[in-house]
């Protein structure tokens, strides 16, 4: 069986290119698909400490964090969505009307 | 009006309602002091009911003419209580029931808590209940306050409904006033100061409710309002009084607090000066809400009501509460039943206090012209005799004399009966009156053509005279209620003025001196009270018509004269039967059921009576009593009828007494006051000797400068302050704007930041 830190560390790998990714591309979707990565990495911690613990809440927890990405995903397609039915662009350094 | 007969048919749905008083007695075996908690819920239940389906069903035809909008309701709930009332009445009266407990039915537990002392420890557990307490004063303010309430709504009944400006909005007048005799209900009941005050407060709105039923008249808005606030006052040192009260006794109950008024909480004796204060607060809260001087000025604008108000308000319920309230103050003077000595002051003052008010009111009631202003200072003047009457019973308790202070006590609570159902007869019979001239009024500009109504005045009497001969229901009704109202001897009044006059006297023969001052006033007001009484009468009923009108006056309205026909039968024998059925001793708590002195038959019983209205035995007080006669059946109807009266015209004719009377005034000549009309005197009675010019002068240099202050106190430093803060956090607000860049990106970096903090700090802390 795998040392979990080694899976802890893959984690950590998976949340730092998600994170670096959510802050340097200007598209949405890409921005979007980033922080999956970076749920996806928490998910991975939490199922590999409940293989590695054999305790069934870590899988419970994927289960309920997988299925709140999916809303979440589909709220942020719709703002996406809308953003360019009004803006007529999905980029994130266009979209700037909060600035004074 | 064909379907004045077929009116009562509208009554036949209330039978099942009515039949569950006699139901529960007679199938059901309830004891009938378990029935008192109906003479409150029925007029709770109703009071909704009658409001949502009149909001419901407005302007629908069988709610209108089927259901009189609601009156038909009210009429069934106030009769549920009435029948439970005069249920209760019955078994005390012939004995099945017994005052020995003061049977104190506890429903439940209200509130409940335990007391935090300066020391940290608690005490033990102090409840506020809610339940019945029952004493010969509660069972008659209880007969009154049921009986006339269901006999003016009956009134209401045809007074409201034909009156063409209430188009649709009855519902909300009879759901008012079912909820006004809620107020009067529990009050009466209520077995602690808690509830009563409770009560106390409902009646005050409702009193505001219902005097601002024409709430579209400037006039009438005004008046709700004024007695509104003039009754708050009071109200305000009520509620000190009762602060004071519970803490002295730890309780508000009446069975804590009368059980034993000389020692508080925890055995301490209980300090007069203390005492004294709580009472005259106390007094105060009465004074107010049965308009004595000074805080009067209420009660005569209260008459911008619709009639059935006033007689609500002047007869069976609000006016009473005040003398209800010192009524129930006599434990606490009595010395001879753990009573706190030293408070022979309060009764004075109190006395005081009723007879300036007797003597003001009467003397403004002179020059009055509208016919209910006339009737209200006659209110306010018979109320002051009771407080007159109660303040001498305090004095007399205080200093011992107990059988002086239980007669007078029970002359006050006696005349409060005599009174309210007078004055309930004589407002209702005004009502008719104002009704039937306003029809006759409508008809006659009809068939003139002109449809300009609003110069005439229906209430004046200048607009009236010659009544006699076109309302004789009316008009010997209103002679009757009159009469008793003066103290003719034999009627009504007169048992128990004569014995409210002559205590007090005899406080002031038995070395009281400072008692001479309210022994004069109400003295004189005997006599005044007969000159008014009678001019009121005489300007309406006798004399030549003073307007055209009156030749279309017909008294054919439904509904009205059946109450007016009951309380003449009361008035004019009531009080002469109830007073051989030792009435006076009853009420004073002396003996507990009525029954005739002695054994030797009715016409010893009359024989004893008459001889102590008329012949007692003290010289003085005999001198007293005769000087009351004179003065009120000689001096004051004569000059009223020299002033005011007039033969019946050849062909018309009256009931038999009526008529008579009525020749009668046309036989002491006449009299031109006209001279005596324009002067300084009369001016300031016109208008009210001046009280309200100087309470609104009061209130325009202190209450309104200080409101100025008020407002400028919010506007410049609470609004200040707030307005200085919120145009920080603008300025603020631009600065820190600057920084943002309104890119996705910053704030996602931002936010990291802010957890990775968060993280950091709960490591921080872990270790």
């Amino acid at each position: 069986m795998i040392d979990p830190s080694w899976i802890a560390g893959l984690g950590v790998i998976l949340f730092g290119i998600g994170l670096l990714g959510a802050f340097s591309r200007s598209n949405g979707i890409i921005v979007l698909m980033c922080i999956e990565v970076m749920l996806n990495a928490a998910n991975l911690n939490f199922v590999a400490g409940a293989a590695h613990y054999g305790d069934v809440n870590g899988w419970v927890f994927t289960a309920i964090a997988i299925a709140i990405a999916a809303a979440e995903v589909a709220i942020g397609l719709a703002i996406f969505l809308s953003l360019y039915s009004t803006q007529e662009t999905i980029s994130l350094d266009e979209a700037s009307t909060l600035k004074n | 009006m064909s379907e004045t007969k077929n009116e009562y048919k509208l009554l036949l749905p209330l039978v099942p309602i009515l039949a569950i008083i006699p139901y529960l007695a007679l199938v059901q075996g309830w004891e009938s002091i378990d029935a008192a908690i109906f003479i409150v819920a029925a007029p709770f239940v109703a009071f909704p009911t009658i409001l949502i389906l009149g909001q419901v069903y407005n302007k629908n035809k069988t709610w209108k003419n089927t259901w009189k909008e609601g009156g038909i309701l009210g009429l069934g709930a106030l009769g549920v209580s009435l029948s439970a009332a005069i249920w209760i009445l019955f078994d005390y009266l012939n004995g099945t029931a017994h005052f020995a407990d003061h049977s104190v039915s506890h429903w439940l537990e209200w509130i409940s808590f335990d007391v935090l002392q300066s020391d940290y420890t608690m005490t033990e557990t102090r409840i506020l209940g809610m339940g019945v307490w029952i004493d010969s004063l509660t069972l008659m303010l209880m007969f009154v306050a049921t009986f006339l309430c269901f006999l003016i709504c009956w009134f209401a009944i045809g007074y409201m409904t034909t009156d063409p400006i209430n188009e649709d909005s009855n519902h909300r007048f009879f759901a008012e006033f079912v909820l006004f005799s809620l107020g009067m209900f529990g009050m009466v009941l209520a077995d602690n100061f808690l509830w009563l005050f409770v009560f106390w407060e409902i009646m005050g709105l409702c009193s505001y409710l219902l005097i601002g039923f024409y709430y579209w008249k400037d006039s009438a808005a005004k008046a709700a309002k004024k007695a509104f606030l003039t009754t708050r006052v009071g109200d305000v040192f009520l509620m000190v009084g009762l602060f004071i009260l519970y803490d002295i006794y730890g309780s508000l109950e009446f069975s804590v607090v009368f059980d034993d008024p000389s020692t508080g909480v925890g055995g301490a004796l209980v300090d007069s000066g203390q005492m004294f204060w709580a009472l005259t607060m106390l007094f105060i809260g009465a004074v107010g809400k049965s308009a004595q001087f000074p805080l009067h000025v209420w009660l005569p604008d209260a008459m911008e009501g619709p009639t059935p108000v006033s007689a609500l308000i002047h007869a069976a319920t609000m006016v009473n509460a005040g003398l209800y309230l010192v009524a129930r103050m006599m434990p606490f003077v009595d010395v001879h039943h753990h009573g706190i000595a030293g408070l022979e002051d309060f009764g004075i003052m109190v006395a005081y206090i009723g007879g300036i008010t007797a003597f003001m009111a009467a003397s403004i009631a002179f020059v009055q012209n509208d016919i209910k202003k006339v009737l209200a200072y006659s209110t306010m003047s018979q109320l002051a005799y009771i407080f007159t009457g109660l303040g001498s019973a305090l004095y007399f308790l205080n200093t011992g004399d107990y059988h002086a202070g239980y007669f007078v006590l029970g002359a006050s609570l006696f005349h409060l009966f005599n009174h309210a159902m007078a004055k309930g007869m004589l407002f209702m019979a005004s009502g008719s009156v104002i009704h039937e001239v306003h029809h006759a009024h409508n008809l006659l500009s009809l068939s003139h053509g002109d449809g300009d109504h609003h110069d005439f005045d229906p209430q004046d009497m200048r607009n009236m005279g010659g009544l006699a001969s076109k309302m004789p229901v009316t008009a010997t009704a209103m002679m009757f209620g009159s009469m008793s109202i003066i103290g003719i001897p034999l009627i009504g009044g007169f048992w128990s003025k004569e014995g409210i006059i002559a205590e007090t006297w005899a406080a002031y023969f038995h070395g009281e001196s400072a008692m001479l001052v309210p022994a004069i006033l109400i003295l004189a007001t005997a006599g005044m009270t007969g000159f008014y009484m009678s001019r009121m009468w005489f300007m309406t009923f006798a004399g030549k018509p003073k307007n055209e009108v009156v030749d279309y006056v017909y008294e054919n309205t439904p509904w009205i004269k059946e109450p007016l026909l009951i309380l003449t039968l009361i008035t004019a024998i009531g009080g002469f039967a109830l007073a051989l059925y030792g009435v006076i001793d009853f009420l004073s708590n002396e003996s507990t059921h009525l029954a005739m002195h002695g054994d030797h038959g009715v016409v010893d019983s009359i024989i004893t009576q008459l001889e102590h209205a008329f012949l007692p035995e003290d010289s003085q007080i005999r001198m007293v009593g005769w000087v009351t006669i004179f003065l009120a059946l000689f001096v004051g109807p004569i000059m009223a009828a020299r002033i005011h009266g007039g033969s019946l015209k050849d062909g018309e004719t009256a009931t038999p007494i009526v008529g008579w009377l009525v020749n009668l005034s046309g036989k002491f000549g006449t009299q031109d006051v006209s001279s005596l009309a324009e002067s300084d005197l009369a001016e300031a009675l016109q208008n009210r000797l001046y009280f309200d010019d100087l309470y609104e002068g009061i209130i325009a240099r202190t209450v309104i400068p200080f409101a100025d202050l008020c407002a400028w106190f919010d506007r410049n430093v609470i609004d200040g302050i707030i307005k200085q803060i919120e145009s920080n956090s603008v300025l603020g607000s631009v600065q820190i704007r600057r920084i943002t860049t309104g890119s996705a990106r910053d704030y996602i970096l931002m936010a990291t930041v802010g957890a990775l903090s968060i993280v950091a700090l709960l490591l921080g802390v872990s270790n």
